[in-house]
């Protein structure tokens, strides 16, 4: 009897095969003695499917062929079901029951829709041990305002920022304009605030540019966010493992880029290795910085794991701005991808010792809830004395 | 048609005394010697409702020949009595209808069809009335008991072979988890405290695995393997039950365990255990069965496991008075309205401070116990420190809880024993602020010590409480009698015949700063 670990992967998002190289990297890693592995694929509509071909990266050429070798399922979204439904039961003949149940789940999904909250929120209603971030820290963590907001209050340094809404740009413009302009000063780098990857990013020298970039970035979001863009700087990756009591930060990388800021095909097209994820673009591992600053890059990726309380791991993104020596954090990805093994494995931790990281702080965090009271066993209803108020609802106000 | 009618209605109230029957000897644990036991105490085979139905079952075969409509009516109006009767009764522990229940039950409704349908087939040869089909189903209804003692056993070899495979199916999945490190707990109490404080101390570095609620006999841990362990459980711990001598080693030769506690050695179930060294000889089967790299933990406040010696593997002994010689022990202790807070010393002298909500000697001593095996597993001291302070009181276990009428209720309902009844009244003693009431039906399964040992807590009651309200007859003359023997004045003592009548009494006089001690619960089978 191994620990089944569901690895949850696809999803409705703009990183979608990027969520099925790391995921498929993650399925191989995992030590095969001890566990077995449930392979969970999300097509970008949203349907679950499961099967052993779901295993082998050269079957995702032609989607509708790979899940006719696949087994459509599902969850219910009932609290201690782990199993996995199957979508069609097979008839007179066919299969019935679950296809299996699972112990732990370990979501590898990146972007909108998956790694900002709301699938959390399906495993949390399950009560499935998972790693990664909660429902509080996705979202905290995927949105730029309030992940800014929060490390902000805790004293750790981000770079000066306005945030307004597209209705808002729409009925105050000139207002916001000169808030920018007076605030922050150009250059400025316009960023919808709950994406991720680079997408519709843009730089802005000058009035017109700034109007044209939010225009754009608008189209993908309503929740928009202009930061001072930094001249001079250097992007130093850091990775954090554990959860917000004892973690650890692995060492820095520093990403290589093509034009001024990492764009997509940075990311993940870099050179001609085809699908081979983050691990593919141009980095320096170690980051070749000063002993002090890595220190210090280090302890800060610490403390915004810890602040934002995340889970798992997770990759905290810094500026460097290369004129004054400041750090500042500049964005979180707590579903990073290809899960940062390779700083990892830079770090001293194999990636097969990463995944069983993970699956035993998935436990450790399911037995940690159940210390905790949740919800009370009498039903105030049927108590003498009742519910104050009673059915007719509070008393209503005299007139 | 009358005579179709009456059969009806006399196999419902069977079916309802069949179950009512089947839900004794589930209580007895199905065992026949404990369910006969029952059966010659209770005093339900002269119940009125059998001598009744026996009446009326005489009646209608001597009045049969005249006029059936007479026997029928009769058959009827008490079948329908009955049914009502045990319709209405409510019962503390309600029968569950377990598969092994079901087994049982049909087996009784088959072996009543037996005779059922032989009187059938010769009242149609015979051309004779059904109401003597409606007669044999009265006189299955008069010996109900016997139908269960005779399904029982019936089905034992059926019930063995089926428990057989279940056991060496929980030895296959044992099997497969050699670095599974398996814990027994087993002592005449505070075993099921114990393994709730160690299952939350080690929960801090490890995935424990507990056997629930009350799982503590061989099918209960079978159960707890095959429905409940994960392959991710690092710690299982093994809650030991026995009711004869051998029933711990039959779990211990099941599960092999690595870490034994001994929690205490008292007066506890003596009417199948006899004597005291048998019960010594029981709780050390855990001991002996442990391997030489293994560890016991032992309690050496309690005479008869201070005296026994233990060769086979290293033993550490803790106490909590100051008697027992050992290696560990817990001081200063000290209450307060918030918890408890002592001080536990080690062999090479290291003194570690704790804190916890819990109240009650016994409560530090099986502490102690958990503490010395965390501290064997590794776990940080502070992360044993932080867990003992965060353990909740476990419910009917010593439980103290203020109600928002500012009354204090104890809540000791559990299997209730001589010492720690005698625990439980040292705490209501030192409530002051109030008056100290005690609401009791005594101690059961004394055996040959029951009078006496109930005269004694008597004694304790007359010397910690204001107001004593006795429930039952059961031990009534026994604590009355070892109250009488103190001389006390202050006492006001009430005897009331159910728990329900108590909560009637109290709810008229109770007022805020009394505290209410529930000391032990009877099940159905002793009322």
């Amino acid at each position: 009897m191994k620990t089944n670990i569901g690895v949850f992967f696809g999803g409705r998002s703009t990183e979608h095969e990027i969520s099925v190289i790391s995921a498929s990297q993650a399925m191989h890693a995992i030590n095969r003695d001890k566990y077995d592995v449930t392979p969970i694929y999300i097509t970008k509509q949203g349907r679950f499917y499961t099967g052993d071909a779901l295993f082998e990266i050269s079957n995702y050429r032609n989607i509708p062929s790979l899940l006719e070798k696949c087994t459509e399922v599902y969850l219910k979204p009932i609290y201690g079901d782990y199993n996995l439904y199957r979508a069609k039961t097979g008839g007179l003949f066919g299969a019935k029951g679950p296809v299996c149940t699972l112990d732990v789940a370990i979501p590898v999904l990146h972007g909108t829709n998956v790694e900002d909250g709301i699938f959390e929120g399906v495993l949390e209603t399950i009560g499935i041990p998972y790693a990664g971030c909660d429902t509080l820290a996705s979202a905290n963590g995927m949105d730029k305002i309030t992940m800014k907001m929060i490390l902000r209050e805790s004293g750790v340094p981000v770079i000066d920022y306005v945030w307004f809404t597209d209705k808002q740009w729409f009925s105050r413009r000139d207002e916001l304009i000169a808030k920018i302009e007076e605030k922050i000063g150009y250059p400025v780098i316009v960023k919808p605030a709950n994406l991720g990857s680079s997408v519709g990013i843009g730089r802005a020298g000058n009035r017109e540019q700034l109007i044209e970039k939010v225009d754009i970035a608008q189209k993908y979001s309503s929740r928009l966010i202009v930061e001072h863009m930094v001249d001079n700087l250097k992007e130093i990756n850091c990775s954090v493992l554990g959860d917000c009591d004892e973690y650890e930060s692995s060492v820095l990388e520093e990403p290589i880029k093509s034009a001024e800021i990492l764009s997509y095909e940075d990311k993940y097209m870099g050179g001609t290795k085809g699908a081979k994820g983050m691990q593919a673009s141009q980095k320096r591992i170690p980051a070749e910085l000063p002993a002090e600053m890595t220190d210090r890059i280090r302890h800060l990726a610490g403390e915004t794991f810890r602040v934002l309380s995340c889970h798992g791991v997770s990759r905290i993104d810094f500026i460097v701005d290369d004129d004054t020596n400041e750090i500042f954090v500049n964005e979180i990805n707590t579903i990073p991808g290809s899960l940062s093994f390779y700083l990892w494995e830079a770090t001293g931790l194999s990636f097969d010792k990463l995944m069983d990281r993970l699956v035993q702080l998935a436990l450790k965090r399911k037995r940690e809830q159940g210390l905790k009271t949740v919800s009370y066993d009498q039903n105030i209803f049927s108590m003498s004395g009742g519910v104050k108020g009673s059915v007719k609802g509070a008393k209503s106000p005299k007139h | 048609m009358l005579v179709y009618i009456t059969i009806i209605i006399a196999v419902i109230a069977l079916v309802f005394e069949f179950r009512r029957q089947l839900m004794m000897l589930q209580q007895n644990s199905y065992r026949n010697d404990r369910y006969s036991r029952w059966l010659s105490t209770s005093q339900d085979s002269t119940s009125a409702m059998r001598l009744v139905s026996g009446a009326v079952l005489l009646a209608s075969l001597s009045t049969l020949t005249p006029a059936i409509w007479i026997s029928a009516g009769l058959i009827c109006a008490v079948s329908l009595t009955n049914t009502i009767i045990l319709a209405r009764k409510k019962y503390k522990k309600p029968l569950v209808m377990t598969r092994r229940a079901s087994r049982i039950l049909l087996t009784m409704l088959l072996l009543a069809a037996i005779p059922t349908v032989i009187c059938l087939f010769v009242c149609q040869a015979q051309e004779a009335s059904l109401i003597f089909v409606a007669d044999i189903i009265l006189a299955v209804f008069c010996f109900s008991q016997s139908f269960a003692l005779a399904a029982n056993w019936l089905l034992k070899p059926v019930e063995a072979n089926i428990n057989r495979k279940y056991y060496q199916d929980a030895e296959r999945i044992l099997r497969g988890m050699p670095d599974l490190k398996i814990i027994g707990v087993t002592g005449s109490y505070g075993k099921t405290s114990t393994k709730h404080y160690l299952n939350r101390i080690l929960s801090e570095k490890y995935d424990v695995m507990m056997t629930p609620g009350s799982f503590n006999t061989t099918m209960g841990v079978i159960r707890t393997v095959r429905e409940y362990l994960k392959p991710y459980n690092e710690v299982f711990i093994v809650e030991m039950g026995a009711k004869q001598p051998g029933d711990i080693k039959e779990i211990c030769d099941l599960v092999h365990p690595e870490i034994g506690i001994v929690t205490a050695v008292g007066e506890q179930h003596l009417e199948s255990f006899k004597s005291i060294e048998n019960v010594q000889r029981t709780k050390f089967e855990l001991i002996d069965s442990l391997p030489t790299d293994g560890l016991a933990v032992v309690n050496n406040d309690f005479p008869f496991v201070a005296n026994r010696k233990v060769d086979n593997v290293k033993c550490i002994r803790y106490a909590v008075s100051e008697c027992g010689p050992a290696q560990y022990i817990a001081e200063d202790i000290r209450y307060s309205a918030h918890g408890t807070s002592f001080t536990v010393v080690t062999p090479t002298g290291e003194k570690f401070g704790f804190s916890t909500h819990l109240v009650g000697e016994c409560n530090v001593s099986n502490l102690l116990a958990a503490i010395i095996v965390a501290l064997r597993l590794e776990v940080p001291i502070e992360k044993i420190s932080y867990a003992v302070n965060d353990i909740q009181q476990v419910e009917h276990r010593l439980n103290m809880k203020r109600t928002p009428g500012g009354v204090t209720i104890i809540d000791d309902a559990f299997n209730s024993n001589p010492t720690g009844s005698k625990m439980a009244l040292d705490v209501l003693k030192m409530m002051t602020g109030g008056r100290r009431i005690i609401v009791t039906p005594g101690m059961i399964e004394l055996g040959e010590r029951q009078e006496e040992l109930n005269a004694k807590f008597g004694e304790y009651i007359a010397g910690a409480a204001d107001i004593a309200i006795i429930v039952g007859h059961y031990n009534r003359e026994a604590i009355i009698s070892g109250i009488k023997s103190t001389d006390t004045t202050s006492l006001d003592v009430h005897t009331v015949n159910s728990f329900s009548e108590a909560q009637q009494l109290l709810a008229t006089t109770l007022k805020p700063g009394d505290t209410i001690l529930y000391e032990n619960d009877l099940p159905d089978t002793f009322k």
